[in-house]
């Protein structure tokens, strides 16, 4: 896998979550330069998933906890290339690219034999400076996603559904002001719109002449 | 109004309706989805032997789909063949025209195209998918009621 090989910056993580219905769902958030990862309690989120969904309709912005999966070790690329034949489903934008397989957050082994899980690589060329904060902000937004199309079948025009909705949203971060364009970014072109300057985001006008 | 072909029809008892001549003054026939496979095996003993032709269009919202067939006669040493148009009209609940793929081998793509963008079944066609949009495609393009998804592109890039 070219793709995410090649920039290995502290942005990249891997997001990865059960497909199937069978509801033990996880996720997991690994960022790339701490190895330390970020467990949740999934017995706990099993157990109140329906006390959950009573308690997300009282407190509105409360934001989905991403459910990652555990970390695997020794795993193994299948080399399973185009050229040999091999498939895998995925959604490739610019900012999302989403596989149906498991990437070792680390090796980049990339085992499309499991596709039941979903990765999840955001902004691999780096074009948004990310804090933890956003990040794990689109991360819920994907786990949202994902719960939403459970039993939807697993093509590639769902995963594109996935990704594009993760793009918009990605452009809502930006025009709100929660991300800013990299501006040390290998290629600068701005694709969500070119940089907005001369006001800021409190609602008013920055005086000029002062 | 009724050209020379129609008039042939006429003389066999072959069901078809007249829909008079487009710009050229080519004839344009309509025929019964049910009665097409016969029809156009009828027409290559005829003598169309090339089939120019073929596309789709989506009638009316809410209204038929069409299926539209230009047919040629080629014969040695002859500047102006005879060409004749055919439409036929499948409803948009359950389109099912029958493939002439066996009659003309050039409908190949030309069809399978038709099903992609319109959702036209052809009956009898040996290889009937999507061909120009992903095979996990939903929806039917050209369809008039047809809603694209709202899928993320880059139209922001200098």
């Amino acid at each position: 896998m070219a793709a995410t090989s090649t920039y290995m910056a502290s942005t990249h993580f891997s997001m990865l979550g059960y497909w199937t219905t069978k509801g033990n769902k996880q996720l997991k958030r690994r960022n790339f330069l701490s190895v330390s990862a970020q467990q949740t309690e999934v017995e706990e989120v099993k157990v109140e998933k329906d006390e959950e969904k009573k308690e997300e309709k009282q407190e509105e912005q409360a934001m989905k906890q991403p459910r990652p999966v555990e970390p695997q070790i020794n795993v193994k690329s299948k080399n399973m290339s185009r050229e040999y034949g091999g498939q895998w489903l995925s959604s490739a934008t610019r900012h999302v690219r989403i596989y149906a397989a498991y990437i070792d957050p680390e090796t980049f082994a990339f085992d499309q034999t499991q596709m039941d899980k979903l990765t999840l690589i955001l902004d691999p060329t780096d074009e948004f400076v990310w804090t933890d904060d956003t990040c794990t902000k689109v991360y819920s937004y994907f786990q949202e996603l994902v719960d939403h199309y459970e039993g939807a079948p697993l093509t590639e025009y769902t995963l594109r559904l996935i990704g594009s909705d993760i793009e918009h949203y990605i452009r809502k971060l930006l025009y709100t002001g929660e991300i800013q364009y990299n501006m040390n970014a290998k290629v600068l072109n701005f694709s969500m719109g070119k940089p907005r300057v001369g006001f800021n985001y409190n609602g008013q006008m920055e005086d000029v002449n002062q | 109004m009724q050209g020379r072909l129609s008039a042939w029809l006429v003389k066999h008892g072959l069901i078809h309706r007249s829909l008079g001549f487009d710009y050229q003054g080519i004839e344009t026939l309509q025929i019964k989805p049910e009665d097409w496979h016969s029809i156009a095996v009828i027409f290559y003993v005829y003598g169309y032997n090339y089939l120019r032709s073929q596309c789709a269009y989506d009638v009316a919202p809410g209204g038929l789909l069409a299926s539209v067939y230009h047919l040629t006669r080629i014969e040695d040493g002859v500047d102006q063949p005879e060409e004749v148009c055919i439409k036929v009209f499948a409803s948009r609940r359950n389109p099912r025209i029958p493939s002439v793929f066996w009659v003309w081998k050039s409908v190949d793509f030309q069809e399978r195209e038709s099903y992609d963008m319109l959702g036209i079944s052809y009956d009898n066609h040996p290889r009937l998918k999507r061909i120009l949009m992903p095979e996990s495609w939903i929806g039917w393009p050209l369809r008039k009621d047809y809603i694209a998804p709202n899928f993320y592109e880059i139209q922001d890039a200098h």
